[in-house]
């Protein structure tokens, strides 16, 4: 291949996200290298994307015959983007977010009434009506109104208008009520925006999310919009997976209608049921599988799903881990944990459920000793958040003799895990252990005022003999 | 620096009109449309509430890139939770190339551009179009592309590069030819 064809489609594979880190590394030298390869980045990223915009609002090629149909349902995020912003946008007239909205942008009203439409919003930021009330909250939050303001410190109690909230660490997670009582619960690094203006609608961006709607008015389901599915929700008890370019549902009572955005086929779920819309998969409705009560991470299979620095295997005594990195947290701000995490996911889908008496076992590494704090989030089987847990075990910190390599294992029994600080709280309405519950996500966590060097290389759930 | 109404509104206008520009640049740096405009659309909140920190007489595209960049880290953090140094070099590398290479275009030249884009994408065959439109909106692999349409990887891979040269020809002259 001549160099300037190599390098037309490094870049062109580049901007689709499809290169190899050796690939990388050689665009970055070429493009370190010589000027007409930056210059040709630069003007190549910028057809791009005119191609995209244009060729996106081609109405033509969308009402005919596509040989492409099939495929279609692998590209969902630019119709997602397209379709689930402009109508929360019509919810909010005259909001910031609509003036930049890039599926009005080209619209042929002139520029300059947008401007003015825009400015004028910002001039005169007229409060609404809240649509929502948060009923508990942890970790750092962030609420954007659909007018541009920013609020950081949304504490439990808080109504809110229309707008986005989201979760900036993996230790977040905050439970919406809107007025008819209706619940939502986003958990993790998420964002959610969020409107009701006689029809409840939602925008989940990415993370996970469960919801206890309350019958709807006739008519006007709830609308859950992901990148890649919509949901219409009449009432019903559901949890959504929201990923990049996939959208797990699992519904645990009632019926949730799930539209693929890609090819705008549909599929009704009924209760026990999940569906995948996603790339390469049928939209079909397949049972829950029967929990599972012993699980293992995969860190080998690498860093999706995690928070935290994540290296890969390098042998078998060094294995592919996962280094705590710095988090505020919201409720103490002058405290700096470092905190490593991990969502629990099995191949099959099937649910992790702890049983009573199980443990876990942590391994990882250490610099030097440490108390190694450990939490899990747990949900009940209907999706509905079930709290927080840590095994913190206090007096018998540290609790692992550091090898010679500084590795280290050690137990957390079920027997040592209280309700997390963060959902004390509510100590009433959760339970008082994580037994029986379905297990999501894993973290663990030092507290020594410095970088303690903690990396994880494997967390396991094992249920008793 | 506190801007008076009428200088807010005229930079907030010439903000906007980078949007096609910063989408580009967020892109060469994220590898998705999609992921890319959302970040944009994200860093577009950031420059209405942080007008008043931008200087006169400075970049406008330099200042809004800036802020786009972050927006850019965030989704990366969010999505990928951390790069790996291939990923940390090449960014690096791509900021440097637009800091260098990225000139702002006036909106009227934007809307003559896509006028000319949508006439030649008009005169390319529908099969063609459907290529493109599988790689550019779909964000189709080769691969995938090829599946469906009965080619080999490297037909598609050709079959794309002559298309996009074919309408860049046709933009360009058009643009030339126009008044």
């Amino acid at each position: 291949m001549k160099h300037e064809d190599d390098l037309e489609d490094l870049i062109d594979r580049h901007l689709h996200g499809e290169l190899t880190e050796a690939e990388m590394e050689r665009l970055a030298e070429l493009l370190d290298s010589n000027p007409s390869a930056r210059q040709n980045l630069v003007e190549q990223s910028l057809w791009h994307t005119r191609f995209a915009e244009v060729l996106s609002d081609d109405r033509d090629m969308a009402s005919e015959s596509d040989v492409m149909a099939s495929v279609r349902q692998t590209a969902p995020e630019k119709q997602a983007s397209k379709i689930a912003f402009p109508k929360l946008l019509l919810t909010a007239a005259a909001v910031v977010i609509v003036a930049l909205s890039a599926g009005l942008f080209y619209q042929k009203a002139s520029s300059e009434r947008r401007i003015a439409v825009l400015a004028d919003a910002i001039r005169n930021p007229a409060a609404e009506a809240p649509v929502a009330k948060v009923t508990g909250l942890s970790g750092s939050l962030l609420w954007t109104g659909d007018r541009g303001q920013i609020v950081r410190d949304v504490k439990v109690g808080t109504e809110l208008a229309g707008g986005t909230i989201e979760g900036m660490a993996p230790d977040s997670w905050f439970e919406l009520e809107f007025n008819d009582g209706s619940t939502v619960m986003i958990s993790g690094n998420s964002m959610l925006t969020f409107a009701d203006q006689g029809q409840k609608e939602l925008r989940l961006k990415e993370g996970n999310f469960s919801a206890n709607v309350r019958p709807q008015p006739e008519g006007k389901p709830m609308l859950v919009h992901t990148r890649s599915a919509l949901l219409k929700v009449l009432g019903t008890q559901f949890d959504v997976e929201a990923g990049l370019t996939s959208t797990v549902l699992n519904v645990s009572e009632g019926n949730v209608r799930v539209k693929r955005l890609s090819d705008g086929s549909e599929v009704d779920v009924p209760a026990k049921h999940r569906v995948t819309a996603d790339a390469d998969r049928e939209l079909t409705p397949i049972r829950v599988p029967d929990s599972v009560h012993h699980w293992k991470s995969q860190l080998h299979l690498g860093p999706e799903g995690n928070y935290g620095k994540w290296s890969r295997a390098i042998n078998d005594s060094q294995l592919a881990s996962l280094k705590a990195i710095p988090l505020v947290p919201q409720e103490f701000p002058s405290i700096t944990l470092y905190l490593a995490g991990m969502t629990v996911a099995r191949a099959d889908n099937s649910p992790v459920v702890i049983k009573p008496d199980s443990h876990f076992i942590v391994r990882g590494r250490l610099d030097t000793p440490a108390s190694v704090y450990f939490g899990v989030w747990v949900s009940h089987a209907n999706g509905e958040f079930a709290g927080k847990f840590r095994g913190d075990l206090e007096e018998r910190q540290p609790v692992a003799e550091l090898d010679s390599k500084g590795r280290f294992e050690t137990v957390y029994r079920l027997s040592d895990f209280t309700l997390d600080p963060c959902v004390r709280d509510r100590e009433d309405e959760l339970p008082a252990s994580p037994a029986g519950l379905v297990l999501n996500g894993v973290w663990a966590f030092t507290h020594t005022g410095s970088p303690s060097g903690l990396e994880v290389t494997e967390i396991e759930l094992l249920p008793p003999e | 620096m506190e801007h008076s109404e009428t200088q807010r509104d005229r930079l907030l206008k010439e903000a906007f009109e980078y949007r096609l520009e910063l989408v580009a640049y967020a892109r060469a740096l994220l590898g998705n449309y999609a992921a890319a405009e959302d970040a944009v659309q994200e860093a577009m909140l950031v420059v209405v509430k942080k007008l008043d920190q931008f200087e006169e007489g400075t970049s406008m595209l330099a200042w809004c890139r800036a802020i786009v960049r972050l927006e850019v880290l965030r989704a990366k953090q969010r999505t990928r939770r951390d790069r790996t140094l291939a990923q940390r070099v090449l960014d690096d590398a791509i900021d440097a190339a637009f800091e260098e290479f990225q000139s702002s275009q006036k909106s009227d030249d934007a809307e003559t551009w896509r006028e000319a884009l949508e006439r030649c994408l008009q005169r390319i065959p529908d099969n063609g179009r459907r290529v493109l439109k599988a790689r550019f909106v779909q964000e189709l692999r080769y691969e995938q592309i090829g599946e469906h349409v009965g080619m080999s990887l490297e037909a598609v891979r050709k079959s794309l590069y002559r298309l996009k040269k074919q309408v860049r020809s046709c933009v360009e002259n058009s643009l030339r030819g126009a008044p």
